[in-house]
């Protein structure tokens, strides 16, 4: 089970939280999520995954390719406060380096 | 007197092979931890990892050929034992055609294809066989809570 939350700051960054598992089944509402800040111009986006208690490979296929969206429109997807279980799997497959998470949202686009 | 090393805890499952059910073993992993209590939490992560890993492939199998009639099933058998944490699955979907001893991971802006990957980089031992219509996957995390 999992629910998003999506909300824009006054900087126009898109915030999504992921609250429970992303799975096969949530990284598809994942992927809809970030696709639609995207389509609707918010091109800079944060994913707080601070309460995302498990991610397998189709999570990240979802952040990989909102990561790829976001770049394409002239943005960027940051990552903040992973989890224990989250960092393990971006250690895993050297994603890391990547997605190189920040430690907090507001400042992930900050200089 | 309570017996210090409990014997091995052993939960089964059997249910139509659809993304949906990946929530339910999930639920099924809880169940397993509440009745050991000693697992430790890093090696919950890397079995649970694992098994979700495996499903989601049974899963993607499951759909590929999609064949009016015949239901896809998997049953998972999840294990706990005093040394090792044991996964079994079996599944009626069409042959998985992969080898496992040479399973890589993509590359940084893949979208796909790291599920194996990932499932051989935190297992002790991966199996699978073909048995006649079914296909039987096992996979083995070694405790390291001890």
């Amino acid at each position: 089970m999992i629910e998003f939350d999506v909300s824009t700051t006054a900087e126009g960054i898109g915030v999504v939280v992921p609250r429970g598992r992303l799975n096969m089944v949530s990284a598809r509402q994942l992927k809809e999520r970030l696709d639609e800040l995207v389509s609707a111009g918010t091109t800079r986006i944060v994913v707080d995954m601070a309460e995302t208690t498990f991610l397998d490979s189709s999570g990240l296929g979802a952040l990989i390719a909102g990561l790829k969206a976001a770049r394409q429109a002239g943005g960027d997807l940051r990552v903040a406060r992973p989890t224990e279980a989250v960092m393990t799997v971006f250690r895993l497959t050297n994603l890391d380096k990547v997605l190189r998470p920040r430690d907090d949202v507001e400042g992930a686009f900050g200089a | 007197m309570p017996d210090p090393t409990p014997s091995e805890e052993r939960l089964e499952l059997s249910a139509p092979a659809t993304p949906e059910m990946l929530d339910l073993v999930h639920e099924v992993l809880q169940r397993l931890w509440v009745a050991r209590p000693d697992v430790g939490e890093p090696d919950r992560v890397r079995f649970e990892m694992a098994v979700i890993e495996v499903l989601g492939n049974i899963v993607e199998h499951a759909y590929e050929l999609e064949r009016p009639g015949g239901e896809r099933r998997f049953d998972v058998s999840l294990c706990a034992g005093g040394d090792d944490l044991v996964a079994t699955f079996g599944d009626n979907g069409v042959p998985a055609a992969l080898d496992l001893s040479d399973v890589t991971m993509p590359g940084e802006d893949a979208e796909s294809g790291r599920g194996l990957a990932l499932t051989a980089a935190v297992v002790d031992d991966l199996a699978y066989e073909r048995v006649g219509d079914r296909n039987h996957w096992r996979l083995v995390c070694h405790r390291h809570d001890g």
